[in-house]
């Protein structure tokens, strides 16, 4: 492989790693805190559709992210209610809502786009930060939508906020041992309402880049599991921040790879390497690579 | 710490309240759900009485459609009857999705195996779907073992391995090597040759007029059987022993592991079985998106059936039907069979979250 076919490369893997950080990051949240969203999907679906359906609307993708934010608010809002009000079972819950958006967007899409499916949205355009952008050879890896830029920042932000206030420091207790949490006098429901709703926004942000920054368009079911990859990027990471960005990059790379190898000449068939990650992610589990050590209190309703 | 409750309060479990539970509410959520359909078909500017007949007629309207239903309420169920065993020893199994690609992956590859279609006493046909079932099973005891072994939990393993079937199957159907079709021009889909004949699950009444397969008594059987052996057995009480408290289960000498194994072995079977009888009793070839959704549907039945196989028939009948109606609804009314899912979607949710007035009364 050239050294410019590699950077292309590198581009390509980051680009497709986006969406999968915004919503595993998410996740990560909310896992830390002992809920498990299987809704991610939805919510990413329905951050796309939002997307879409803002900037097609005003021709501002501006307009189409607060529309993203907006339309998955209620999604994450009812799935924090089921879990944690309701202590409802979070797989049937989050997979009853997976069903319920996929039947809402595609119908709003009929209703909204009809005949104009095929038309593009005015989307995000890559950009590239000056200095970094300008260096020779590596430059192009920088060149993306801001969006990725804002990814970054907000992981940066996350994981001092994790790991340094109180307030992380007590969601990440509340996934392993609520009752100590509830006891030392914070709300643990309300912290978990949190989380989901961070969830949502972070899915939301994921789901509009895939429709506005990089496919500009809406189609029917458009996330096709990405939701249930960030989830499974959750588990690969170990339930910790770092590990789950290079999850991403590390999944974003294997789909990359699909465009890639054929250009150099390499024939592996496409289902192996879009099944890597759940491959890796299942040897994971396995304690095959290093041990899983899952929030103790994961999926379990919090009862006082 | 060991005197906090891990569980919700003991308050009274009344036994009214429990029936009403499991009857009065799914009953309540399905009616809402649909009365919500109804408000979204008007909303759209569809007539009500087009909308309606057209699911009626799609769901029972004739022989045809109520066999092509049935079908559909088959795969559910045994993918659902799966989803209970495994549930009653404390195990949730998200891969039936998975598990039916692999039934319908093996049934494929046995049915068009030489020598296959010339076997007597139907052995043609009956060896694709043990096989298949055994495939599904497999599928279903690796989250066994696995969580016997490294302690992972199987609702993330058979999720896991119910996305590596999908694009096995995937797989399976592009590549000339595997199961796709020679391909003689650049317009040969990807998808496996049609299965022979011979090794066609039978139709119950010869006739493609209404096409409803053996699939269903064999599932009737099955149901039964189900819960015969889950009220009435060693085995099943093992399972609701192991369901309880696992530790206690050892410590009775009951094999917790082997119990584990085999339960999502036998789920795992189910769905397999499911993948089986869609591919030899409807579809008759593999394409990739063989297992359209039947996995996680049959998914959703089973929890919502509370653990009862009369619930999970219930559930089956009602989504079953419910497919076929949104399929004719969307042909004869255009009115997208989306709306079917947000129906299903509220339906799920709503029952969900509803569990939550009942578990308050009773120690779960």
């Amino acid at each position: 492989m050239t050294m410019e076919l590699f950077v292309v490369f590198l581009a390509s893997s980051i680009r497709l790693a986006v969406p999968l950080l915004f919503a595993a990051t998410g996740e990560y949240v909310s896992e830390r805190a002992g809920v498990v969203n299987m809704s991610v999907e939805g919510m990413m679906l329905t951050g796309a559709f939002g997307g879409a359906l803002g900037a097609a609307m005003t021709g501002s993708p501006f307009v189409g992210l607060l529309f993203a934010v907006v339309f998955v608010l209620p999604i994450a809002l009812l799935q924090s209610v089921l879990t944690n009000t309701l202590r409802a079972n979070q797989v049937v819950t989050g997979i009853g809502i997976n069903i319920l958006v996929l039947g809402l967007t595609t119908l709003g899409y009929r209703q909204f786009f009809g005949n104009r499916s095929r038309e593009m949205i005015t989307g995000f355009n890559a950009w590239s930060p000056p200095l970094l952008g300008d260096l020779p050879v590596i430059g192009p890896i920088f060149h993306q939508a801001g969006l990725a830029y804002l990814a970054v920042a907000i992981i940066i932000a996350l994981a001092w906020f994790i790991s340094r206030t109180g307030v992380g420091v007590a969601l990440r207790a509340a996934g392993e041992d609520p009752h100590a949490v509830a006891i030392s006098g914070v709300p643990v429901i309300a912290l978990r309402h949190g989380a989901v709703l961070f969830t949502g926004l972070m899915a939301a942000l994921g789901g509009a880049f895939l429709s506005i920054a990089e496919i500009h368009t809406f189609t029917e079911g458009m996330t096709r599991g990405a939701g249930y990859l960030a989830i499974v990027a959750v588990i690969f990471g170990n339930w910790r921040i770092w590990r789950i960005v290079l999850a991403c990059l590390l999944f974003g790379a294997a789909t990359a790879l699909q465009f890639q190898l054929p250009a150099i000449g390499v024939q592996l068939p496409n289902a192996l390497l879009i099944m890597m990650p759940y491959l890796l992610a299942l040897l994971a589990v396995a304690g095959l690579v290093g041990r899983q050590i899952a929030p103790r209190a994961l999926a379990q309703p919090f009862w006082k | 710490m060991t005197d906090i409750p891990q569980h919700p309060p003991v308050i009274r479990s009344a036994v009214y309240k429990d029936m009403f539970g499991r009857i009065a509410i799914p009953i309540i959520a399905v009616v809402a759900a649909f009365l919500v359909g109804l408000i979204a078909v008007m909303a759209m500017g569809v007539s009500l009485e087009r909308a309606i007949s057209a699911f009626i007629n799609g769901a029972f309207g004739s022989a045809y459609s109520i066999s092509a239903s049935l079908n559909r309420s088959v795969s559910l169920a045994l993918v659902g009857i799966g989803f209970v065993i495994a549930a009653r020893a404390g195990l949730t199994n998200v891969g039936g999705e998975g598990q039916i690609a692999m039934g319908g992956v093996f049934a494929t590859a046995l049915c068009l195996a030489p020598g296959m279609a010339e076997l007597p006493f139907g052995l043609s046909f009956i060896i694709p779907l043990v096989g298949g079932a055994i495939a599904g099973g497999v599928w279903g005891a690796i989250a066994g073992f696995l969580k016997v072994r490294a302690g992972a939990n199987e609702v993330i393993t058979t999720l896991l391995l119910s996305f590596i079937a999908i694009w096995l199957l995937y797989w399976s159907v592009q590549s000339e090597n595997l199961l796709r079709q020679p391909m003689t021009s650049s317009a040969t889909l990807p998808e496996s040759l049609s299965i022979p004949a011979s090794t066609q699950v039978p139709l119950l009444t010869g006739s493609y007029a209404s096409p409803v397969t053996w699939g269903l008594p064999l599932t009737i059987v099955i149901a039964i059987a189900a819960a015969i052996i889950l009220s009435r057995s060693v085995f099943g009480f093992n399972l609701k022993a192991i369901g309880f408290n696992p530790v206690a289960a050892a410590r009775a000498g009951i094999a917790v592991g082997a119990g584990v194994v085999t339960a999502l072995f036998v789920a795992g079977a189910l769905g397999g079985l499911a993948g089986a009888v869609m591919l030899q009793g409807e579809q008759y070839s593999l394409k990739a998106g063989f297992c359209s959704n039947y996995g996680f549907d049959g998914l959703v039945v089973g929890l919502l059936a509370r653990n009862s196989i009369t619930g999970v028939i219930a559930g089956a009948l009602l989504f079953g039907f419910m497919r076929s109606g949104g399929i004719s609804m969307e042909m004869m009314a255009s009115v997208p069979s989306a709306l079917v899912g947000i129906i299903q979607g509220m339906i799920v949710v709503s029952i969900a979250g509803a569990a939550y007035f009942l578990d308050r009364g009773s120690a779960r």
